[in-house]
């Protein structure tokens, strides 16, 4: 991601920019997964009583996509997937914030005090040791909401990455800034608002980019655990053959889709951000 | 020798002959040596020690640094890893705390000295903030002091044009060279109008023809402006160059083995370099090292 928005900077007219593009390397790719995907499916085909519950055609998931053929409840497939995708991303999107908030000042505590690390960082481990489909019941019978454990999961997914590698990037300021700092008589709160703060931003968007497809995931997850909407449930229900089974494929296409683009969005937030971020150290002799 | 010098002066006369054998002769100067009174910017040490405990016992890192550098003077400490030069440095800039003896900056301790930003500090490396750009670079230390907007913006820009970098104010710390990036670390320790500037090996990750071109910057900034100039470098050419004074030290412990007065012409330039008189100096200072 940083390196396609890197190239894009530098491009330069002609040939050399075509072999400087990442494009070709995304269409041998794409085209190499469609050609893998296909393959398979052909072979599945041949086999399989039902191929379309392990591998359908592209195409015949396409033709699903735009079918006007109604699922359930007067809505087609693709209806489904849009009205589901939108209440499980806000959920998504809340406990995200939550996480993120949570997550930057648990490591912004952590750098302020030796002994809040020390007592924090062992149970940051633990919740992250625990698996998901173990916690959710757990966090389910404290909050007494689906709708609340979904957004809890997802904050409790977001805020390890954040936490752990902003504190690692209040860990990674050089000593000579601290050192040049103090030289200058800077109080505590100086220190972090003008050094310890904004050099933790590149770390923040690595954490963004890693939370961003797991907050997603993880409601997404927690939605298989109860009914009540969103597009877990309709995973699970498509997977029961309580709906059209191409609901199913096109919720994982859509998923997929959705994970990456998280993840280029918060690409895109940090090159807006930190524009500076185009010129790593030693990338640039001016 | 080892623990008087300070006192080991040599005068202009012997250096006209330009020979290391003259140069080594030991002359105890007749000056006295400057007293606080005297010193207004000038700093000095006096029996400065330090030791840190390495399992359980104290290993002396330096012992008992007697130096009186003149307000206006550029001195450099020069010596192989291991001297203490820097740990010297540090002292002066109040880092560390020394283990005894006594550091007066104008009459200041280095803590009164560190709050009134009476010396500006400048590291191998540059320490940019890379998120800041180059002129916001210079500003900083003038933000943590609260000045007013726009005399932190005059200030900034009048140090940037001092080490001719006006043009490249907006530009971000990562667009530019190693040299230019160091020049910046340069405007912004002086941003701050110290009396004294202290350099820890400022130009060593430099490469050569940077390193030389800087040299003549500094020395241009250093007669512009005056300040007291305590430069730390392993680079004995580089130190003979520039300084009134070179301060030979040596490791375990460190100490000050000579300090030898170069009696160069003023202003310098890079012509003196082949002289004989500049070998010679280059050869006394490296004589003067002990038990490397």
């Amino acid at each position: 991601m940083k390196k396609q928005l890197k190239s894009q900077y530098q491009a330069k007219p002609g040939i050399k920019s075509l072999k400087q593009s990442k494009w070709p390397v995304t269409l041998v790719w794409v085209a190499g997964l469609i050609l893998i995907w296909e393959l398979a499916a052909i072979e599945v085909a041949q086999t399989k009583r039902t191929p379309q519950n392990i591998l359908p055609h592209l195409y015949q998931i396409l033709a699903a996509a735009f079918s006007g053929k109604k699922v359930t409840n007067n809505l087609t497939a693709t209806q489904v997937v849009l009205i589901n995708a939108a209440s499980t991303l806000l959920r998504a999107g809340e406990g995200f914030i939550m996480g993120v908030a949570f997550g930057y000042l648990l490591a912004l505590l952590m750098s302020l005090s030796k002994i809040a690390e020390k007592i924090a960082f062992p149970y940051l481990m633990l919740i992250q040791m625990i698996p998901i489909l173990g916690m959710a019941p757990i966090v389910l019978s404290i909050t007494g909401d689906i709708n609340r454990s979904r957004i809890v999961i997802a904050a409790i997914l977001t805020f390890y990455p954040i936490a752990a590698n902003c504190l690692a990037g209040f860990k990674a300021v050089e000593p000579q800034k601290h050192e040049l700092m103090y030289s200058y008589g800077a109080n505590k709160f100086q220190l972090y608002t003008k050094t310890m703060i904004p050099a933790t931003w590149p770390y923040f968007f690595t954490g963004l980019k890693i939370s961003a497809p797991l907050a997603i995931t993880a409601s997404i997850l927690v939605d298989t655990l109860q009914g009540g909407g969103g597009l877990g449930s309709m995973l699970s229900q498509s997977l029961k053959h309580a709906m059209s089974i191409y609901v199913f494929w096109l919720i994982i296409f859509f998923i997929a889709f959705i994970g990456m683009f998280s993840f280029y969005l918060m690409g895109v937030l940090e090159a807006v951000l930190c524009p500076y971020r185009k010129w790593e150290k030693g990338g640039n002799e001016a | 020798m080892i623990y008087t010098v300070g006192r080991l002066k040599r005068t202009a006369g012997a250096l006209a002959s330009g020979t290391a054998a003259d140069l080594n002769q030991n002359e105890p100067s007749s000056e006295p040596t400057p007293t606080e009174q005297t010193v207004q910017s000038g700093i000095s040490l006096s029996g400065v020690s330090k030791s840190y405990p390495v399992n359980g016992e104290m290993i002396p890192v330096l012992k008992n640094i007697n130096l009186d550098i003149q307000q206006g003077e550029f001195i450099s400490l020069v010596g192989p890893s291991g001297c203490g030069k820097t740990t010297t440095l540090r002292i002066i800039a109040d880092l560390i705390s020394p283990s005894s003896g006594t550091v007066l900056i104008g009459g200041q301790t280095p803590r009164q000295a560190r709050l009134q930003r009476r010396y500006g500090m400048v590291f191998q490396s540059a320490v940019l903030y890379d998120w800041r750009t180059v002129i916001k670079n210079v500003m900083l230390p003038l933000e943590i002091m609260k000045l007013p907007r726009q005399e932190q913006l005059q200030r900034a820009e009048a140090m940037l044009d001092m080490v001719g970098l006006k043009d490249y104010a907006t530009h971000y710390p990562g667009q530019l060279s190693g040299g230019m990036q160091q020049r910046v670390g340069i405007a912004r320790a002086l941003a701050l109008k110290p009396d004294i500037l202290l350099m820890d090996e400022p130009f060593s990750a430099l490469d050569e023809f940077t390193r030389e071109k800087l040299h003549e910057d500094l020395l241009q900034i250093w007669q512009k402006t005056h300040k007291t100039i305590v430069f730390v470098t392993h680079n004995i050419a580089e130190a003979v160059y520039l300084s009134d004074r070179v301060c030979v030290m040596s490791p375990h412990p460190g100490r000050i083995s000579n300090i030898i007065e170069i009696g160069l012409p003023r202003p310098r330039n890079p012509q003196a370099k082949t002289s004989a008189t500049f070998s010679a100096y280059v050869n006394l200072v490296r004589s003067s090292f002990e038990g490397v």
